[in-house]
């Protein structure tokens, strides 16, 4: 009866509580290997894959390298007297940002250790490279504090694709380790990140979207650290890929540039996968293709070509999966690329 | 007892409308009436769980009341029985007298249907009410059972000397108990008198009518 | 799906560090919110469910109003509360289990208040009935109708239960996703979808679901023992 009834619900929030404190006995110990994503899984990924070779992805790097494919990433500490404002528009001024944790990852990224760092990332995974050190990329000697109770928790706004590649699993650990620090990290597309930033829930954003950086710099959210001379860091870079069928049947792979491709995707009307979700690779696909085609990152500038362009409003390896079964061309950053190739035709 | 001329309407639909009663202290009041005729409602307004159209009927205290659809409670018979605070031994003592002491200790909610309408009479009966409507409570009763619970009702009552209101629809019953009998009609009271006066020498057409069908 | 099967087992088996942490904090989250919910939607759906006078249809159409409440607008207000330049700023309750907590909270009430409500409303008019002519006090009535609801109360806690479990909208916009602090099963399911490592992600939902069967199953056990 009642009694039976209070003893189920006792033993439930038992329960609960005990697993708090699991949770919580982990995290003391747990400084360590904060946000490793695909650190793990990469590997036991990798195994079915090498297995069962036949059953390999169609879905081919058919161009890539060109300059116009680009893909530079910048680091921007968030401004903690930024004109932060609440969703009605009214300013509000107790922001809190952990400017000196900010601070501190950014002077370790941007040192000779976090940048070498960075670029040697992804060759032992995938025997090749996935982030390249910017020329003239800006290098810090400043002193790094060791965390306090009060600066101890970072929190990095990134985009997806960064944190997909697994760099920040491989990168950060050693950071938080030497220092003490918690990195917490939270992805999503560009815009999202930096909008995330600006309702001041980020003390710092890792991203790659010149005017988005810019407009953001220019709003004031930004600002210059002591160590530095600009409020943008772009330290690396990388390139983002034009997939498609191995046969190539718009013969991209020949193109003497990238934009060529394009136009010959977009000629042949060959199917073409878009993430349509307005991401950092979203707006670098529309900025390739013909001028006279008039794709933009609205859906309905491409009302007129739904024949062959999928707006598919979803996340890169959703689209890659979709490229590969319909044996579309699809822009994709490389990392993911690769894990995707890595994982092998996964759905049996 | 007096009683106030009593309405109930629901939507458009009268299905009580009763003329001023008088009912005789300690006596047997037996309502009889096809399905529909208002039997129930006037129970539960007299009990004072449904309010009539002019919603002022103050009901006396200590009015003991067994619905038609009496609840037996999720638990066991006997906690059943000491729910409003009768001591063990007497509500053992209640079981063994309607025959139910062998499942005491069962749940209420695994009771028969005819189980299950001895434990509510049992358990209404178990406290001296001045006044104890019963809204048919032996309907599910086979006959051994029904005539047990007669006896028991009327030992009862005259032990304590309360006023009985009895909702039935068998004319048997309302002859085996005797007193007062009232005969309903689509919510009319058609004719009211001693169990002999109206079940044998029934002045009314309405009320031979319906005599003639349930006699057969 | 063969393989997903494998990867599950394996991943299981392996016991993988990060998966440890993400189901320690999925089994926190879901329980303590599920539990919280159950202690405030409980009492609500009895009292809605036994009360019959004025304005219940009103109150009764309000909360399955809210039993429709899309996860993702309840996320989207805690977060607004909860940001960085929202109005609960100062508790610091974004990206935290706490906050995941909350808005699920959130999300659960009005769905076991409804569960509970339903049931009394068809059960509550002839236990009151009973009571009242055996001239029960309407506290008593109140217990009693509870204890009526018993098995009730275990259902709509699971259902409340698989639901915090279940759900993927509101946590990813309270908690971020962040690895090793407020990352639950269904998080990381997305996260691994939108990679494209569609097996991992679907090894995952297989633990999940194997979880969410021993609790279930789990409760049901300890239900039917406490009955007898």
């Amino acid at each position: 009866m009642m009694k039976k009834i209070a003893v189920l619900l006792l033993s439930l929030s038992l329960l609960a509580t005990f697993l708090t404190a699991c949770a919580q006995e982990n995290g003391a110990e747990d400084q360590t290997p904060a946000n490793s994503t695909s650190e793990n899984d990469t590997a036991e990924d990798e195994t079915p894959g090498t297995e069962e070779p036949e059953e390999g992805v169609d879905l081919t790097i058919l161009y890539e390298a060109d300059d116009d494919m680009i893909n530079n990433y910048s680091l921007l500490a968030v401004n903690p007297d930024a004109p932060f404002v609440d969703a009605d528009g009214n300013a509000v001024s107790d922001v809190y940002i952990n400017t000196e944790g900010a601070a501190a990852l950014i002077n370790w990224m941007l040192s000779e250790e976090g940048e070498t760092t960075a670029t040697e990332y992804g060759y032992a995974d995938y025997g090749e490279y996935l982030f390249y050190l910017s020329e003239g990329a800006p290098v810090s000697t400043a002193e790094i504090p060791q965390a306090t109770e009060e600066t101890k928790v970072i929190r990095l706004s990134t985009t997806t694709s960064v944190n997909d590649s697994g760099l920040l699993g491989y990168l950060l650990p050693i950071f938080e380790d030497t220092y003490g620090y918690t990195v917490e990290v939270t992805s999503a597309g560009t815009g999202n990140a930096i909008a995330n930033a600006k309702s001041g829930n980020a003390d710092l954003l890792l991203v790659h979207s010149k005017s988005q950086e810019e407009e953001f710099v220019a709003g004031g959210y930004s600002y210059v650290l002591p160590s530095f001379d600009s409020e943008r860091l772009t330290f690396m870079y990388n390139y983002f890929v034009l997939c498609g069928p191995s046969a190539d049947p718009a013969g991209v792979k020949n193109a003497a540039s990238v934009r060529d491709a394009f136009a010959a995707i977009a000629e042949g009307k060959y199917p073409f996968v878009s993430r349509g979700d307005q991401s950092g690779t979203h707006t670098k696909e529309i900025s390739l293709w013909p001028e006279e085609l008039g794709i933009t990152v609205d859906a309905a500038s491409v009302e007129d070509y739904t024949d062959w362009y999928t707006y598919s409003n979803a996340g890169m390896g959703v689209c890659l999966t979709m490229a590969e079964e319909t044996g579309a061309y699809i822009l994709s950053d490389k990392a993911t690329f690769l894990t995707f190739q890595a994982n092998n035709g996964v759905m049996e | 007892m007096k009683l106030p001329p009593i309405t109930k309407t629901y939507g458009n639909r009268k299905v009580l409308d009763l003329p001023a009663l008088e009912l005789a202290d300690s006596t047997i009041h037996t309502i009889i009436g096809a399905n529909g005729s208002g039997k129930s409602t006037l129970a539960r307004i007299l009990a004072g769980v449904l309010k009539p159209d002019d919603g002022r009927f103050s009901c006396m205290d200590r009015v003991g009341y067994m619905p038609q659809r009496s609840y037996p409670f999720r638990m066991s018979v006997l906690h059943n029985l000491q729910i409003t605070g009768a001591g063990r031994e007497r509500a053992m003592k209640q079981l063994e007298t309607f025959g139910l002491a062998g499942l005491a200790h069962q749940s209420a909610k695994g009771l028969s249907g005819g189980e299950t309408a001895r434990l509510a009479l049992a358990r209404i009966l178990i406290e001296d009410h001045p006044l104890l409507i019963l809204d048919e409570p032996t309907a599910a009763m086979d006959v051994a059972a029904t005539l047990l619970a007669e006896k028991i009702l009327l030992e009862y009552q005259a032990r304590t000397s309360c006023t009985v209101v009895l909702v039935t629809h068998s004319l048997t019953q309302a002859r085996r108990v005797a007193g007062q009998v009232f005969f309903l009609q689509n919510g009319h009271l058609v004719e009211q008198g001693t169990a002999e006066q109206v079940l044998l020498h029934p002045r009314c057409a309405d009320t031979r009518a319906f005599l003639d069908f349930y006699a057969l | 799906m063969k393989t997903a099967f494998v990867q599950a087992l394996a991943l299981i088996t392996s016991g993988d560090r990060q998966l440890g942490i993400i189901l320690v904090t999925t089994l926190r989250m879901a329980l303590s919110s599920s539990m919280i919910a159950l202690l405030l939607g409980a009492p609500l759906g009895v009292l809605l469910g036994s009360y019959a006078g004025r304005g219940k249809r009103t109150l009764v159409v309000i909360n399955r109003t809210l039993m429709g409440l899309p996860p993702v607008v309840v996320g989207l207000v805690c977060y607004m509360l909860f940001s960085g330049v929202g109005p609960l700023r100062h508790l610091r309750l974004l990206y935290t289990v706490t906050g995941m907590v909350i808005a699920q909270v959130i999300l659960l009430v009005p769905l076991i208040a409804g569960s509970l409500e339903s049931h009394v409303s068809t059960v509550a008019p002839d236990i009151r009935e009973t009571a009242l002519g055996m001239g029960l006090s309407r506290g008593r009535i109140l217990l009693l109708i509870i204890n009526e609801s018993q098995y009730q109360l275990v259902s709509a806690y699971l259902l409340g239960l698989g639901r915090a479990f279940a759900e993927v909208g509101a946590v990813s916009m309270v908690g971020g996703a962040i690895a090793y602090k407020t990352n639950v099963m269904t998080t990381a399911i997305m996260n691994y979808t939108n990679m494209g490592a569609f097996t991992t992600a679907l090894a995952l939902g297989i633990i999940l679901l194997a979880i969410s069967l021993v609790l279930n199953a789990g409760v049901a056990l300890l239900h039917w023992r406490l009955e007898g």
